[in-house]
């Protein structure tokens, strides 16, 4: 906040020293740690609350939706054959007599399993590649951002399908597709993150003390972009469903016999008015998903960003 | 007397907040006549800025606002935007305190003046285009009309404040508000825009509200002083009055607290122990007992309110029970605030020559490419940010380095603090030339002597890292690995710097500015250096911390026999603490020598402006002073031909003669003594 | 001025080039041309596989660079971009769609943009009320709805729609109908297909721009300058408007350029629900058709939309900030 208004100090930055300094001056409130603060400000959200529930029961669903039924996603009931939902079937079965409640669930875990890997090693390849850029400078850096920048402009979703039509949906060459061509914005903004980091006064403070440069990645680089690495995974999971989900749905992601949330939506945008629960159920469940995730990386962000307004709106 | 303008009464302001509502401002009254001013003075967070944004209803909404605020017969508290608007800018004009960021960037300041002059007054484009001008002209702009159609980043900070000068009294408004208006400023810059504040004031006959926390601003300024502590005035008098007879401990302690750049070096400072308590559920009673060296049991009671105390002249008003004891800065004969000793280095029993050079740097020079164009960089040129710096740190020495800003001090202190080679010229510590320095061991002993304390207390500390662990790193980064060593060296460093050992395993978002101030100073300590370097060490503070944190320096010094680098652009502080100061300019090293020699008989035109442009906190000083105003602003030090660098600015060259002024021009001045070797400038003619 | 742009012409076209070449050798590598002719009946050998491929330049025995040579020569020379594997022209098919994606991608990024950017003030100006709160969780969640679902649900609300109306007033399918004559039916026509498509793409699009500029306005109006806006006795409104807005602009201009990509990802499933035959769903049928020259086509046109995107936002950043302008030229 740029508006010099002491009175108002207390609302933007360090709230922790608020009760802290409160406990100096002997009032006797205890000392809130950083975590109980990241907690209650997570909290006091209530959309990340809400996300972070519906995540917790699609994981569940994920999980142990399997239990409740007796089909398997692969089972075909040749008694019904595009059957609306019933009590035998309770999602209903697609034209093919497959069970759209055990796709459903295979589907979700599925796709779970896909963004959360990915999402996962883009962070890592993002956090590596763009904090080795700010740290070497020169030449490597300006090469780095430069495969970034021309990575970024390359139409990579047509590359991504290329290869990945090439490999007949295998979802763990899809993982490592989208892996390939998702890392590169994570990286540039850690980077640029980094590059401010490299001129804090105490990175400075230590280097003039003489200690060294991976001793100074590694305590001083790394725990400050801790937090932006979180978000940044979290919203990275949500990107991702979003890439599967587009690709298998155009026919070049998860294919049959496999089945994925974007393979159903496929499956149900060809009947969506003969067939419609086809379409709702993981349209549903997608929808859910990405939304969630969305809403926990608002949360966290707002959370763990100590410049961050969510602070104090009493 | 007449009637006041503006009158305030009551008024109270809180916001919410994570932990609490804070009580920014708790009950504040004035009466503001025409053309008075009345300067209104505290540390940050006491309240003095929320004031004024009340009076001009510019707080955020969620600000609870009480009490009434009179315009002109007229209460604005009960009105909303859109009739405040009417009157903000027609009978209400603001000047902010940051230049750079309170003009539009994407406007031309011609259009920006327009805007303010339309907003109020049925004038055509081309009538208010030429009154645009006009204004920029009486606030000296150079060539006004035609630096009306450049935008704000083509100026620089001194004339954008000029700019929002000339926005403010366009309209010619009864009353003026400047927050803080020369605090983001250079010090011969603060003279010439409080000359131009002068000069607005007496062009509208607007009264003024000069809020600030520069005592010496307000001594100049002012006709009357408000004190403000925790969100109250605690002290309200004339201008003479209060800074000659203060009543209120807080008032004598402030006061004692600010170095001067007229007093000699080393006059030990009043430090107020303890740190400003936070607005939020405040006790009752005085909010200064628990720092007040005059506290009795009855200061808990209640809060004072603001009234006359005995013998107190009219319009003098303070909030202590105790103050009618009070005189001369003393209460029933023993003084309110005990001077600390003033600490005696050892090293300093010797004769300067005699003693050792932790530090040297002979004639080192550093440049920058400078570079233009939006996607490839080309070099268009070079800046000199450093021209042959020579100068010498003895054992046990405090040099002080001075300058405004972009006059190469902070290049210099990274030069030294990277430890290579320098582009030209040599640079020795400790007796070592860095060139020769060979492996990392050899870097590392010179490290362990030689350590820094940075400007920002808070950006130095890692938040990530306990004060255990900041403190023990740079141990560690010198091969220290016994664990029970760091953890008693950790210990005895905090015992050092006055703070508690138990308190090591916090955060530094736990401390305050000063105490965090503190820590870095226990890092630099903690390798036992010889050398510490300083870079603006407390000109992040308010002026009672800062006291404190001087004072601990001083005695860190006698007591560990350190040597100084004090780089500072406060020349009243760097009195205070050096034992001998440079003064630089655009890269160059003009007057170099012992600190009272130079502050006293400064030989160098531009010594001599800067010094008497720093206010001095006594309005009796301040009304017959000389200052020697400067013309202009900073050069850019992209020119490397020979002469003088001073010479566009310098007051002696224009009372030279043609011959003495080619001089000027064409020939570079060495930085000589004529006869006396410690005190040596560098002009032709002094 | 002008340096300035031609440089960044001459720097865009050579990001262009780069990136269509190597699609071009991706799509060599992942895509097989001999599989369309496998399938058919009756079967053919190999040689006459081989020969028919061959008149294309995509038989996989002539050596890659060889291909290669061919086909940027016929690029260079005649603005030939070849051949898919059943002989077809690219340039032909390329031709009607750009037209056709065009209409899409224009309309629906000048809709969110607009959107977006009114929505960001209006929020922006009741920041923590109903209002803002309410809208702000609804372009978080049409932000993170997959396309697929968005656009499948404006199918199913348009059918629901035109039920209750009784007739067909929006199609959900097809860019045009063959049998419409006259310049006003024609763009009745264009209309009434072109509405749901583009609502589907702006439904997405939009609310990217709101919760960017929404943000950066929040800044803005606690910046020094509005406050020195609103003292020189501006409204709050009017300080936002005339020194916030603009001013936070810049930043959402330079987004723009980057969106390109995304959009056309859009616009892939867009026409693939809507049955649109632009680009998207030409670059959908190449790579199921193993139609390499049609695929590396799709890729040089994807490059071509960013790096107008690009030049577009420079130059808006340009009228917008003078800061720019000055070391621009």
């Amino acid at each position: 906040m740029t508006a010099n208004i002491p009175g108002l100090e207390p609302l933007v930055d360090d709230v922790s020293s608020v009760p802290s300094a409160v406990e100096e001056r002997g009032v006797g409130r205890r000392h809130t740690s950083r975590r109980r603060l990241y907690l209650r400000r997570f909290l006091r959200n209530r959309g990340a609350v809400v996300g972070l529930a519906i995540l917790a029961l699609l994981i569940l669903f994920a999980l142990a939706g399997s239990l409740f039924t007796s089909y398997t996603y692969t089972d075909v009931d040749f008694a019904n054959l595009s059957s609306a939902p019933s009590p035998e079937h309770v999602f209903g079965t697609n034209g093919a007599g497959n069970d759209t409640y055990a796709q459903a669930v295979h589907g979700l875990q599925r796709s779970l399993v896909i963004a959360l890997a990915v999402s996962l090693l883009t962070t890592m390849i993002a956090a590596f590649v763009g904090a080795a850029a700010a740290y070497l400078g020169g030449l490597p850096e300006k090469i780095i951002l430069g495969v970034v920048h021309f990575l970024l402009v390359v139409p990579s979703f047509l590359i991504l399908a290329l290869v990945s039509q090439r490999a007949h949906g295998d979802w763990r060459v899809l993982i490592l597709v989208l892996t390939v061509f998702g890392w590169m914005f994570g990286a540039r903004v850690v980077w640029s993150l980094t590059t401010s980091l490299r001129e804090r006064e105490y990175v400075q403070a230590a280097r003039y003390m003489g200690v060294g440069p991976v001793r100074i990645v590694l305590r001083h680089l790394i725990p400050n972009i801790g937090s932006l690495l979180i978000v940044s995974f979290t919203l990275g999971v949500v990107a991702t469903v979003q890439s599967e989900t587009a690709l298998s749905f155009i026919g070049f992601g998860v294919q049959l016999p496999d089945v994925s949330l974007g393979t159903m939506l496929s499956d149900g945008a060809n009947t969506v008015s003969s067939a419609p629960w086809l379409f709702y159920f993981p349209a549903g469940l997608v929808t859910l998903l990405t939304v969630s995730m969305a809403l926990i990386g608002d949360g966290l962000r707002d959370a763990l960003d100590p410049t961050s307004r969510s602070g104090g709106r009493a | 007397m007449s009637v006041p303008v503006l009158s305030v009464r009551d008024l109270e302001v809180s916001f919410p907040s994570e932990a609490g509502r804070v009580d920014a401002v708790r009950g504040v009254d004035f009466d503001l006549h025409p053309g008075r001013t009345l300067g209104i003075v505290g540390e940050s967070g006491s309240g003095k800025s929320v004031t004024s944004m009340a009076v001009m209803g510019l707080l955020p909404d969620y600000a609870a606002v009480s009490g009434s605020i009179t315009l002109n017969g007229r209460d604005l508290l009960g009105l909303d935007d859109r009739q405040l608007s009417k009157i903000r800018g027609r009978e209400l004009g603001m000047i902010f305190q940051d230049p750079l960021s309170s003009l539009t960037p994407i406007f031309s300041v011609g259009r920006q003046l327009v805007e303010a002059l339309q907003i109020h007054q049925d004038l055509d484009r081309d009538v208010a285009w030429k009154r645009a001008v006009e204004l920029l002209d009486l606030v000296g702009i150079p060539n006004a009309a035609a630096r009306a159609r450049s935008f704000p980043h083509e100026f620089s900070g001194g004339m954008r404040q000029r700019v929002v000068i000339a926005t403010a009294i366009a309209n010619n408004p009864g009353v003026l508000i400047a927050d803080e208006p020369t605090t983001a400023l250079d010090v011969t810059v603060q003279a010439q825009i409080l000359e131009v504040l002068k000069l607005a004031q007496a062009e509208t006959g607007a009264a003024l509200i000069l809020i600030t926390h520069d005592l010496g601003v307000v001594a100049g300024t002012a006709d009357e002083v408000m004190v403000m502590y925790a969100g109250r005035p605690v002290e309200k008098a004339p201008v003479d009055v209060l800074f000659a007879r203060p009543r209120m401990p807080y008032t004598i302690g402030v006061l004692g607290a600010v170095p001067r750049v007229d007093s000699a070096a080393r006059a030990p400072l009043v430090p107020i122990t303890g740190n400003p308590p936070l607005l939020i559920d405040l006790p009752p009673g005085c909010p200064f007992e628990p720092r007040c060296p005059i506290s009795v049991a009855r200061c808990a009671d209640g809060e004072p309110e603001l009234g006359p105390a005995s013998r107190t002249t009219a319009g003098h008003t303070v909030a202590c029970i105790r103050a009618d004891g009070i005189e001369d800065g003393q209460i029933d004969g023993a003084p309110v605030y005990p001077l600390p000793p003033v600490p005696e280095s050892p090293a300093v029993a010797l004769p300067r020559d005699q003693r050792p050079a932790v530090l040297e740097l002979t004639a080192v020079s550093k440049t920058y490419p400078l570079l233009k164009g939006a996607l490839l960089k080309r070099r268009v040129g070079w800046v000199y940010a450093v021209s042959e710096v020579s100068l010498d740190i003895r054992e046990g020495e405090t040099l002080g380095l001075v300058g405004e800003s972009g006059c190469g001090k902070t290049t210099t202190l990274v030069e030294i603090m990277n430890l290579r080679r320098p582009e030209h010229g040599t640079l020795r510590v400790g007796g070592v030339d860095v060139a020769e320095l060979r492996g990392r061991g050899a870097e590392r002993e010179l490290r362990r002597r030689l350590q820094m304390v940075f400007q920002d207390p808070m950006g130095s500390l890692d938040p990530r890292l306990t004060v255990f662990d900041i403190l023990a790193e740079p141990l560690r980064a010198v091969g220290e690995a016994d664990r029970a060593a760091i953890g008693r060296r950790v210990e005895k460093l905090m015992e050092l710097v006055g703070l508690d050992p138990e308190h090591s395993d916090r955060f530094p978002t736990a401390f305050s500015g000063g105490q965090r101030q503190r820590i870095g100073i226990a890092r630099a300590l903690a390798t036992s250096p010889s050398l510490v370097v300083l870079d603006e060490p407390v000109s992040a503070l308010d002026v009672s911390i800062q006291a404190g944190v001087i004072n601990l320096l001083n005695e860190l010094k006698a007591e560990l026999g350190l040597s100084y680098l004090f780089v500072a652009h406060d020349l009243s502080v760097v009195r205070n603490i050096s034992d001998r100061v440079a003064v630089m300019y655009l890269g160059r090293i003009v007057e170099i020598g012992a600190v009272d020699e130079v502050f006293e008989h400064p030989r160098h035109p531009y010594t001599e402006a800067l010094l008497s442009a720093i206010p001095v906190p006594d309005p009796q000083v301040e009304r017959t002073r000389k200052r020697v105003l400067l013309r202009g602003d900073l050069p850019s030090p992209t020119d490397s031909s020979p002469g003088c660098r001073f010479v566009s600015r310098c007051p002696l060259h224009l009372t030279l003669d043609d011959a003495q002024r080619a001089r000027c021009t064409d020939e570079t001045p060495a930085l000589t003594g004529g006869g006396d070797v410690d005190h040596r400038n560098a002009c032709h003619f002094r | 001025m002008l340096r300035y742009v031609a440089r960044k012409i001459v720097s865009w076209t050579l990001m262009i080039v780069l990136a269509t070449n190597l699609t071009y050798f991706l799509a060599n590598w992942f895509l097989d041309p001999r599989a369309n002719y496998l399938q058919l009946r009756p079967p053919r050998t190999p040689e006459q596989i081989d020969r028919a491929l061959s008149q294309y330049d995509l038989s996989p025995d002539t050596p890659l660079l060889v291909r290669w040579w061919h086909w940027i020569s016929n690029i260079v020379l005649h603005w030939n971009w070849g051949y898919s594997p059943v002989g077809e022209a690219v340039n032909g098919q390329i031709a009607f769609r750009i037209g056709v994606s065009a209409q899409l991608v224009l309309l629906s990024t000048i809709l969110s943009t607009v959107i977006g950017i009114a929505l960001a003030v209006y929020t922006a100006a009741r920041q923590y009320r109903f209002a803002d709160r309410f809208n702000q969780s609804l372009s978080i969640i049409t932000l993170n709805i997959p396309v697929p679902v968005a656009g499948l649900a404006v199918v199913l609300l348009a059918i629901a729609f035109n039920r209750s109306l009784g007739s067909t007033l929006l199609f959900v399918a097809g860019a045009q109908s063959p049998t419409v004559t006259g310049f006003w039916p024609l763009v009745l026509d264009r209309l009434r297909h072109l509405a749901l498509p583009t609502i589907a793409l702006t439904v997405i699009n939009y609310a990217g721009y709101h919760l960017l500029q929404r943000s950066l306005l929040l800044d803005n109006i606690n910046a020094d300058y509005v406050r020195m806006a609103r003292a020189k006795g501006l409204t709050r409104t009017e300080a936002i408007r005339r020194h916030g807005l603009r001013t936070s602009l810049i930043p959402v201009a330079t987004s723009i350029a980057f969106t390109v990509p995304a959009l056309f990802t859009g616009a892939v499933l867009t026409e693939t629900i809507f049955a649109w035959e632009g680009m998207g769903r030409y670059f959908v049928t190449t790579i199921s058709k193993n139609d390499v020259h049609g695929a590396v086509a799709v890729a040089a046109f994807g490059a071509l939309m960013t790096a107008f995107g690009a030049i577009l936002a420079d130059l808006a950043v340009v009228a917008l900030d003078p800061r720019v302008r000055v070391t621009g030229s």
